[in-house]
């Protein structure tokens, strides 16, 4: 009989490193052999994670092997067997058998060689990883203890009631202690109990005489949970028919006793009630059928809105760039200053947090760590803004696809009942990325060409059967699904090509979401209608240097396929500001004006252009005035005061560029009495700035280009291979060294019990008949990992084990025990020697050496 | 992806490029369930609201026929949550039905038991709704018809009345058509009203919304009141009725502050029905004078919300609302929609040019920078003064006399506000001078002259605003107005916009002061009449005077 770690072993090279890229936890820090490795495998931590990535075929392959191990005295449990407790298709179980072996939840004796068909799968026994119990519960599938278990915890004499009323011949307890033993004898009786009760024809038999309400007991027990409370009888009364049906249940060997108050169905007679099931019945992969969308719409609309979303960051940028908002003292930004961006931007607060966590997200907008703090654009945000629209897109749904962070929560208030602000760092939500790929995935699902719309409670569905143990809530389902729809990575409800190549990243064929967004687009209309009403439509997606236009001279009224626009004096007035003359305006409009431009639009232009810059702002930082024109005409045309930058508004005052401590002393010095008006009233007008942090590199980049994910990927595939070559010649090179210092025992001598001393040379090391995880080399494992490793090992097989406990006092003591159960920092286990059942604390216990 | 005429966006807004050889058919098939909103000259903008698709589904129209339509016509993918939403918007009108009840009368029928139990639960509907029948009826207050349509309306519920009309006292109308006909679309026009049972009928000023009226009263051969705005309105509807139908001088009462009139066809002014003496309208019992079969509102836009009232409690009864433009100051067309009924034709005042029926139109805004010493005293005045002070600048005197000499053969309307502007005006052109102050007499007798070229000028105030019949006049020169009111521009248009004799275009003048709220309000009120297509030109008054001199 093999081990867990031989299993490993002979997996080989290929067969490790697909494990290790399978579980990449077991591959970080790498292992130092394999021992270690198949006790890292079988940590609870690991077989959680492994877990939670299973489908619920995968999960009910391993919870039936679970289950079906070690019922009615079997070893594992075949793939025949496993298709006939989930009711499947033998045929369908061979993948899901197959997955789970490879991930090393369910092992095999001999490897599985690659070309096995699944019909051939049947006869392979399958044991499930050790630690699997305790991560699974104590029910697996629902099923109660084993019978063995369950009738082991009664007396000698129960066992021969029940033997009685079972009609079994069962020999006389030893009076002598010699041969055989007492426990032997004891086991022997339980064994052949149980062997009689796993029979589902004796159980149908008992039942067809079981008292009325027997049925109904053991029909609540059956599908899980196992446990039921004892009927207690009304006050003054003797019994109850219920809990007469129990008590006849129970001595008949159909119940047994969880503990005062609880009553357990035990496994193998549940599965002779559930006709072997282990799983009621097992769901195929669920087929969402969604609505059909013409892909067309979904290329139009997710096109929309990611121009709309591109737009947006952009805006954002702009508005930010001149009036960056202050940083929260908890980090994030300001629910006040966010509606404010939301405002400018005239979307709702919700979208406006989403473009600010993905603007974030994307390296456009950080905080710039001075005092106080603010959220301003970055260096990189001007070579984001250069960059074509579809590019720009890219930019930010990769950064939304990869952000750890939960914007959807932005908002609403934390179990404190303070609000979630944007950006705020408590929002890092570090499984976000993996469920935007997995919602996005099920909507991959349907083909391209026929794009389906499906909705929140569809996907969620899925989810729940491709990751039972990890089904993500509803809710953040559809907050992934809303914002996917904000982005353009979805249209209309179904994934657009865009969103499919950003799902698929590097491909062969070299489309980038980028590209894809491109083709989506529709071409550009270089055209504008404008009419007498002072309004201009776009009859389509206007062409950048149209956009352009539009948005320097007019205000937006309508968007969508195409856009409306209407002229007005503050628009105009806006352009005008820019730097455009009315000339060149009217000749930029007319260009593209197919109609020409309207009267009514070129008087606009000219009237506001007449009374554009009739009053005139400039900049000064203090100013002189006297009543004496005479005086300031002389300060304004003496060359010594020239650095002074003196401009004469009137001639009355002169305004000065230099601040007014050095216009004063300037004055002084030129022999004037020059007095300080009213310091506090100083003018400064302050020029608008836009303000820029850079940002270290690290920030940047927050996706490697596909060529460097390539060549990382094979990296990690060489990195892999390696450590499961080293890890297969380190076992190698123990094994040699073992066999040249000759202390290598035969197998038999293997099973002899002798307790090894401290400091003596460990007996056996290759063949291992027993031990799962093999035994240590030397005076027994102190790596605790492997420690906690072995005596779970020992609990599941039975086997016993020597441990050095370390005293409170700090002395050690050996004892060889045989662990129950492994749980809780403790251990269970029971020392045959002097009958007596000990919990040691893991901690205490030095180091555990296989009997 | 067709190459159709239509763009649909997201907001709900169609965009109809009209140069495009599918225009035509495209503007017949969404004419029924869009608003539409503005018509210039290149791209017309419709709008899908929930009322616009409630009229299409009162008219007999789908959700299914509304989304192939824009499927259909479409130039670009329509976006699907808009489709979604039609059929969603489209699916609530008519969830609720008003029927008469053989025993209970007039019942509230649900086809949707969720519905009813939601509206029944709203506390608007509290006091209207009488016993339950069963799980789908509830009898109705006959009183509260109106007032539960409304509150049905405002609940996102529209019911669906199948309660028919009272057939009314019957008597004999027929149209008189000797020497004129019906145009294709004032037929069209009834037969829709008809069809319907009551609603609006949107016709442009000019457009001859008067032998709308007078067909429908022939249609309905029953006693019929027709509601208008004021006395000259009446006579004029009055002399209009004689000339166009059978019906003789007795059987035309009316019904005004000057006489009180009941006759088998009545016309009453708004204001002698919204009298109110210690509180209570004095002149109610009008409408139960008799058992009428047709209610005629002229200029539905105008009606004031007393008449909303009380048209409340004639549910039962036809109505036919007239008038040039839906748009009202104060927003209350759902009222007009749930009370006197959804709008039953519809046509642009391009459209309805282009046929010929209406003369073609000029508009122009003249600006006039005001002298330095007006500006100073503009910017220093009071806030409430400002337009005041602005509309009636001493300078557009010499622009109006330019104006009017630029046209010496025309019939020229002078159009003002203020009594002090007019009158200075009146004296300036040496023009007879009409407002409040004077009599009906002088009134139609200054008409009358008018119409006959007796008199060439007319300077009125705003009682010439509505319903005043000017066929020859081809000119108006606006110097004041209530401040930025759309629809009084457009009434003012459609003063002139009679077709001329031989096919003249009409010329529209407003007259600005440049930099004021003056110019600010005219913007606000040309928007209207910019978005039925109405392009103005701007002009400076400097030119207009520079012209003269040149002359």
């Amino acid at each position: 009989m093999a081990t867990f770690t031989e299993h490993l072993r002979a997996r080989g090279e290929p067969g490790l490193t697909a494990l290790l890229a399978a579980r990449p936890d077991l591959a970080a820090p790498p292992p130092s052999s394999v021992r270690s490795l198949s006790a890292r495998a079988a940590n609870r931590s690991s077989l959680d994670r492994a877990l939670a990535g299973v489908d619920a075929l995968v999960l009910a392959a391993v919870e039936s092997v679970l289950a079906l191990d070690g019922v009615a005295g079997s070893r594992g449990a075949t793939a025949a067997d496993v298709a006939h407790a989930t009711g499947t298709d033998p045929a369908r179980t061979g993948p899901p058998v197959r997955t789970a072996v490879e991930l090393a939840l369910l092992w095999t004796e001999e490897p599985l060689p690659e070309d096995l068909l699944p019909d051939d799968l049947g006869d392979v026994v399958l044991h499930p990883a050790p630690g699997l119990d305790d991560v699974l519960g104590p029910y697996p599938a629902g099923l109660g203890p084993r019978l063995v278990d369950a009738l082991g915890r009664r007396s000698p004499q129960a066992h021969e009631r029940l033997a009685q009323e079972l009609g079994l011949d069962v020999p006389a307890p030893p009076t002598d202690d010699d041969t055989p033993s007492r426990a032997e004898v004891e086991a022997d009786v339980v064994a052949r109990l149980a062997a009689r009760l796993a029979d589902p024809a004796v159980v149908t038999e008992l039942l067809s005489r079981a008292p009325s309400g027997a049925g109904a007991v053991l029909a609540a027990l059956t599908w899980g949970p196992p446990v039921g409370r004892s009927p207690v009888p009304a006050p003054g009364q003797e019994s109850s028919p219920g809990r007469t049906a129990v008590e006849w249940l129970l001595r008949h060997g159909l119940l047994s006793v969880g503990d005062s108050q609880h009553v357990v169905l035990p496994r193998e007679v549940a599965l002779a009630l559930r006709d072997g099931r282990t799983h009621r019945d097992v769901t195929v992969h669920p087929e969402p059928d969604g609505i059909a969308v013409d892909p067309r719409t979904v290329d139009a609309e997710s096109a929309r809105e990611a121009e709309n979303a591109v737009r947006l960051a952009g805006a954002l940028v702009t508005v930010w760039g001149a009036d960056p908002p202050p940083v929260l003292r908890s980090g994030g930004l300001g629910s006040r200053e966010l509606r404010r961006a939301a405002t400018r931007m005239d979307v709702p607060d919700e979208l406006a947090a989403l473009v600010v966590e993905v603007a974030g997200a994307a390296g456009l907008v950080a905080d710039d760590g001075d005092d106080p703090p603010a959220i301003v654009p970055t260096t990189d945000a001007d070579d984001w803004l250069r960059r074509d629209v579809a590019a720009r897109w890219q930019t930010l749904a990769e950064a939304w696809l990869l952000a750890d962070r939960a914007a959807w929560l932005v908002g609403t208030r934390d179990e404190r009942g303070s609000l979630r602000s944007a950006l705020d760092p408590e929002l890092r939500r570090p499984w976000a990325p993996r469920l935007r790929r997995s919602v996005l995935d099920v909507l991959a699902g349907s083909p391209p060409d026929h794009p389906r719309a499906l909705a929140a409670a569809a996907v969620h569905e899925v989810l729940q059967w491709r990751t039972p143990r990890a089904a993500p809530p509803l809710h953040a389902v559809e907050a992934v699904l809303r914002e996917a729809g904000a982005l353009g990575v979805l249209g209309a409800g179904a994934l657009s090509p865009a969103g499919r190549a950003l799902l698929a990243g590097a491909t062969d064929d070299g489309l980038t979401p980028a590209d894809a967004l491109t083709a989506q687009l529709p071409p550009p209309v270089d055209e504008v209608l404008l009419q007498g009403d002072l309004t201009g439509v776009v009859p389509g997606r206007p062409s950048t240097e149209l956009a352009a236009l539009l948005d320097a001279a007019a205000q937006v009224e309508s968007r969508g396929a195409g856009l409306t626009v209407r002229f007005t004096d503050m628009s105009v007035r806006n352009a005008l500001d820019a730097g455009r003359t009315a000339e060149e305006l009217l000749a930029e409009l007319s260009r593209h004006a197919r109609s020409g431009v309207p009267q009514p639009l070129e008087y606009l232009v000219l009237d506001a252009a007449r009374r554009h810059g009739r009053v005139r702002v400039g900049l000064a930082s203090s100013y002189l005035r006297a009543d004496d024109p005479a005086l300031l005409t002389g300060l304004v045309e003496d060359r010594g005061l020239r650095d002074l930058g003196l401009l004469r508004l009137a001639p009355t005052v002169i305004a000065a560029q230099a601040p007014p401590a050095v216009l004063l002393a300037a004055l002084r010095e030129r022999g004037l009495a020059p007095v300080t008006e009213d310091p506090s009233g100083t003018v400064v007008v302050a020029a608008v700035t836009a303000r820029r942090v850079r940002v270290s590199r690290s920030r940047r980049g927050l996706r490697t280009t596909d060529d460097l994910a390539a060549q990382a990927d094979d990296a990690r595939e060489r990195r892999l291979r390696r450590l499961a070559k080293d890890l297969l010649s380190a076992d190698r090179a123990e094994t040699a060294a073992l066999g040249a210092a000759g202390v290598r025992t035969g197998p038999a001598t293997a099973e002899t019990g002798r307790a090894p001393t401290a400091g003596s040379s460990a007996p056996d090391a290759r063949t291992g008949s027993a031990g799962r995880i093999e035994e240590g080399v030397g005076e027994g494992t102190p790596d605790p990992v492997l420690a906690l490793a072995l005596l779970r090992e020992a609990a599941a097989e039975g086997r016993e084990v020597w441990i050095e406990i370390v005293g409170s006092a700090g002395s050690s003591t050996r004892r060889r025990v045989r662990p129950l159960r492994v749980d809780a920092g403790r251990v269970r286990a029971i020392d045959p020697e002097r009958e007596a059942e000990l919990t040691v604390a893991v901690h205490r216990i030095a180091s555990v050496t296989p009997a | 992806m067709t190459d159709g005429p239509l763009i649909v966006q997201s907001d709900k807004t169609l965009l109809l490029e009209i140069d495009h050889e599918q225009a035509a058919a495209c503007r017949r098939a969404i004419a029924p369930f869009a608003e539409l909103e503005r018509a210039p000259e290149h791209v017309h903008t419709y709008r899908l609201t929930p009322l616009g698709l409630w009229n299409a589904r009162a008219a007999g129209h789908d959700a299914e026929q509304v989304v192939s339509v824009l499927l259909e016509y479409s130039r670009y993918p329509v976006p699907h949550a808009l489709l979604v939403d039609v059929a969603e918007t489209m699916a609530r009108y008519g969830r609720l039905q008003l029927v008469s009840h053989p025993t209970h009368g007039l019942v509230l029928h649900a086809l949707d038991r969720a519905v009813l139990e939601e509206v029944l639960r709203s506390r608007r509907t509290a006091g209207l709704l009488g016993t339950r029948l069963d799980d789908d009826d509830v009898v109705v207050h006959a009183s509260e018809r109106g007032h539960l349509k409304q509150v049905l309306l405002k609940l996102g519920w529209p019911v669906e009345d199948l309660a028919g009309y009272v057939d009314g006292e019957a008597h004999p109308i027929a149209l008189d058509e000797t020497g004129w006909s019906l145009r294709p679309y004032q037929q069209q026009a009834v037969e829709s009203f008809w069809h319907g049972g009551s609603g609006v009928v949107v016709l442009p000023c000019g457009a001859g919304k008067t032998l709308v009226g007078a067909a429908a009263m022939a249609q309905s051969q029953t006693t019929t009141l027709i509601l208008v705005t004021n006395t000259v309105s009446a006579r004029q509807w009055r002399d209009e009725l004689l000339r166009r139908t059978t019906l003789t001088e007795d059987e035309i009462g009316e019904y005004s502050g000057a006489r009180k009139e009941v006759r088998p066809v009545t016309i009453a002014t708004y204001q002698v029905l919204t009298t109110r003496r210690k509180g209570v309208y004095t002149h109610l019992e009008l409408l139960d004078a008799r058992d009428w079969g047709l209610i005629l509102y002229d200029e539905v836009h105008l009606l004031p919300a007393p008449i909303f009232r009380m048209t409340a409690d004639l549910q039962a009864r036809r109505r036919l609302g007239l008038t040039a433009t839906l748009v009202r100051e104060d927003g209350r067309e759902d009222e007009v929609f749930s009370l006197i009924g959804p709008k039953r034709f519809d046509a642009p005042w391009k459209d309805i040019e282009a046929q010929g029926y209406v003369a073609p139109a000029d508009c122009v805004e003249v600006r006039l920078t005001l002298p330095d010493h007006d500006r100073l005293t503009y910017a220093t005045a009071e806030p409430e003064d400002k337009y005041r002070l602005a509309a009636s600048a001493a300078g557009k005197n010499k622009v109006v006399e330019q104006l009017v000499a630029r046209h010496p053969d025309d019939q020229i309307l002078v159009i003002g506000q203020y009594l002090d502007q007019l009158e200075l005006l009146a004296d300036h052109l040496d023009a007879p001078l009409i407002t409040g102050a004077t009599t009906v007499r002088e009134r139609e007798r200054l008409f009358a002259a008018f119409r006959t070229g007796e008199v060439s000028r007319l300077v009125v105030s705003k009682v010439a605003n509505f319903s005043v019949d000017l066929p020859e006049a081809a000119v108006a020169i606006q110097v004041s107005g209530s401040f930025g009111s759309r629809q009084e521009e457009a009434q003012r248009l459609g003063r002139i916009m009679r077709p001329k004799a031989d096919g003249r275009t009409a010329h529209f003048y407003a007259v600005v002061a440049r930099d004021t709220v003056d110019q600010e309000f005219a913007a606000h009120r040309q928007r209207f009449l910019a978005e039925q297509g109405y392009a103005y030109r701007i002009l400076d008054a400097e030119d207009i005077l520079e012209e003269h001199t040149q002359d």
